[in-house]
């Protein structure tokens, strides 16, 4: 059984795509006479007008001190207050006693980068950074490795001061 | 004799407490917790912190709490503006020296000044121009380091080996601010009981060697449990971080330890985390050891009893849980019986002589009371020579050492329960794994015959379960019992059948554990 079809019958002004494309080009190519808006990423990546926050939360890094060693000394604030529970640390002790992280992983993929670490740390070791470009080959290696941590150049992140709420 | 009362008023609470009680210890009484250091209510009052510092109506000057002793009518204000100002400034003379590096203290979040500062203390240093005093990290004895920066001088680790260990290595060396607590030079603290100064120590300043670095305090776990060092049965708490026990530390319970245990009981913690344990039922197929489940395991295991006739052996372990050796016991029903264990004995004891009834004991097992009270005997050797006539031989987590494989062998129907599965046993016809003492919740009777309840602080590996459980439920496979839903349901029937046990239950036991009536021991002698 044939399922009845009704057949409507527009006139052909409705019908034709013409007047739409000729209204859309136009539209299209009056903005070639307009102020550019976008930045050629990723030749180019501030303008005048825009940089990126420094209160922007990006990927990690770890401080170092004048030796090159990690300023962390393992006191475990940083996986206790994680939300994400992506910090992973194990303490140890190096030869002059002092305490320090054995293992030190952040799984930049569980993170959600609130930057509590970064606020909870009282040696001030640990940062998010102003960093966003983040491509790997391999997702294993998104999970930053001490040694990495510290190899990280970008700038660290400035945190919400309460007394200054617009960073001014 | 009535004690005589002393009526007194604490923080606008009223109370009566015994004369000569201590302003400190009856406000606790009255919910009130008065900031102290140097007491504590194992060591004899040196009043030297002067952090307890409360306000006594009528008293000219502010009195220290944890020596002055309540008056009829006294009036005590603990937090009044005066004497929290004095504490506060308590506090800031303990911080001018102190280097402030809770993030690498092992203390860090059970630490007293940490706790106390916080609370009543300054916000900000009003030193922070003058360079702190700077000692280094001295290594006192085998298990005790000390951090002198980090020391208040409270002296509770002097008074304890002075008073308790009666041992007298510790002393405050120097005066005033270069004071610092001094080992006696030809000695070490190597006492049997000296980890307890850890303990003791309100800051970080005596940490514990086997504890350094490994947790924080904020992310360890506690759960009572009793020390099976020793025959003594000190309560104690394991600390657990991510499924794994990583510090024993004594429970308070004034009727057996007070509030100390021995360095061998405080490091006898790694065998708890062992890895090569059994982790699922096995099944002995011709010379291969298969995995099965529960069922198959149990019904096998009940199969087999089932056709045991005649003589029937039991090689228990001391260290046992008293449901786990009752439960044993009651799979020979029908078969007659020898029960045997043996017990790891060292000689000579180790006491803490401050403490009388207290010392690490000879015999190295928690519950040889308890398997003695349930008619096991101390004949492993002679039980081990007539398991070739045995009809049933049922090993409850004896680790079997110095028993041949072969002597095993010749056994017809061996059943194995334990954690590790040593090579003799491996020609078991069934292996039940089992819960180690940190894994599952039982009784203990140590050598006074307190029974003591511990408890589950971590995961069983892999379908081990406890004792209570696999035994229980093989027994209702017999029709020779109920399967048991928790270790509580095992013992109520322990105490209502064993005479020795009679009155007791597993819930009235509490924390602190309950003596045996001793009536109930003359019959089990007898």
């Amino acid at each position: 059984m044939t399922i009845g079809v009704k057949t409507v019958h527009r006139p052909d002004h409705e019908v034709s795509y013409l007047r739409a494309t000729v209204k859309g080009m136009a539209l299209t190519f009056s903005h070639l006479f307009r102020p550019k808006v976008t930045m050629q990423y990723p030749e180019q990546t501030s303008a005048p007008d825009w940089t990126i926050s420094n209160r922007w939360r990006g990927t990690h890094r770890m401080l170092t001190d004048e030796q090159g060693r990690s300023k962390c000394v393992a006191c475990g604030l940083c996986p206790q207050i994680c939300p994400a529970n992506c910090i992973k640390l194990v303490p140890g002790e190096d030869e002059e006693g002092n305490r320090y992280p054995l293992i030190y992983e952040i799984d930049e993929f569980r993170c959600v980068f609130c930057g509590y670490c970064q606020e909870v740390c009282p040696e001030e070791a640990i940062h998010v950074g102003v960093h966003y470009e983040n491509a790997e080959y391999d997702r294993d290696r998104f999970v930053y490795d001490l040694e990495r941590l510290c190899a990280q150049t970008h700038p660290v992140s400035t945190l919400w001061d309460p007394s200054d709420p617009k960073g001014e | 004799m009535a004690e005589e009362l002393v009526k007194l008023t604490i923080e606008g609470v009223e109370l009566s407490v015994p004369k000569g009680t201590t302003i400190l210890e009856a406000a606790k009484q009255a919910g009130v917790l008065i900031p102290h250091y140097c007491y504590h209510p194992a060591l004899p009052v040196a009043g030297v912190c002067r952090m307890c510092l409360v306000e006594v109506e009528k008293t000219p000057k502010l009195q220290i709490a944890c020596a002055t002793t309540v008056v009829e009518g006294q009036v005590v204000k603990v937090f009044s503006d005066q004497s929290v100002k004095a504490r506060e400034s308590v506090l800031e003379f303990l911080l001018i020296n102190h280097p402030l590096d809770c993030p690498i203290c092992d203390q860090a979040g059970e630490c007293e000044l940490q706790d106390y500062v916080f609370q009543e203390g300054r916000a900000r240093t009003r030193y922070s121009e003058f360079p702190k005093r700077f000692n280094p990290v001295e290594d006192f004895g085998p298990d005790v380091l000390y951090v002198p920066n980090r020391c208040i001088l409270c002296t509770r680790c002097v008074r304890f080996m002075e008073h308790a260990a009666e041992e007298e290595v510790l002393n405050v060396s120097e005066r005033g601010d270069r004071a610092f607590i001094g080992i006696h030079p030809d000695k070490r603290l190597d006492h049997p009981w000296a980890g307890n100064v850890v303990d003791l120590c309100p800051v970080g300043s005596l940490l514990s060697k086997d504890f350094l670095h490994r947790a924080r305090a904020w992310e360890l776990d506690k759960t009572a449990s009793v020390c099976t060092g020793c025959s003594q049965g000190c309560n104690t708490n394991l600390d657990t971080r991510n499924n794994m026990v990583v510090r024993i530390q004594p429970r308070a319970n004034t009727d057996v330890n007070r509030y100390f245990i021995c360095d061998h009981g405080r490091l006898s913690h790694r065998w708890m985390n062992r890895g090569d344990r059994i982790e699922a039922p096995l099944l002995s197929h011709g010379h291969e050891l298969t995995a099965v489940d529960w069922d198959h395991a149990l019904d096998r295991a009940a199969q087999i009893i089932k056709g045991c006739s005649g003589k029937g052996v039991a090689l228990v372990s001391p260290g046992a849980s008293l449901e786990a050796l009752w439960l044993v016991r009651k799979l020979f029903t029908g078969l007659g019986l020898t029960g045997a264990f043996r017990v790891e004995r060292v000689k000579g004891e180790s006491p803490l002589p401050g403490v009388p009834g207290l010392a690490l004991r000879e015999e190295r097992a928690p519950n040889a009371t308890g398997a003695r009270l349930l008619g096991y005997t101390e004949t492993f050797d002679e039980a081990l020579k007539t398991v070739e006539d045995a009809s049933l031989v049922v090993v409850l987590d004896d680790a079997l050492t110095g028993v041949s494989a072969e002597t095993l062998a010749r056994v017809p129907n061996l059943i194995y329960c334990g954690t590790v599965l040593p090579d003799a046993a491996r020609g078991a016809r069934v292996i039940l794994p089992l819960a180690n003492v940190a894994e599952e919740d039982g009784t203990f009777v140590n050598r006074d015959r307190r029974v003591q309840r511990y408890f589950q602080a971590r995961a069983t590996p892999g379908m081990a379960r406890p004792a209570w459980w696999v035994l229980s439920e093989l027994l209702q496979g017999l029709d020779r019992g109920e399967s048991a839903g928790v270790a509580g349901d095992v013992f109520d029937v322990i105490a209502k059948t064993e005479p020795a046990f009679a009155g007791l239950s597993y819930g009235a036991l509490g924390a602190k554990g309950a003596v045996l009536p001793d009536q109930a021991t003359a019959g089990a002698r007898a």
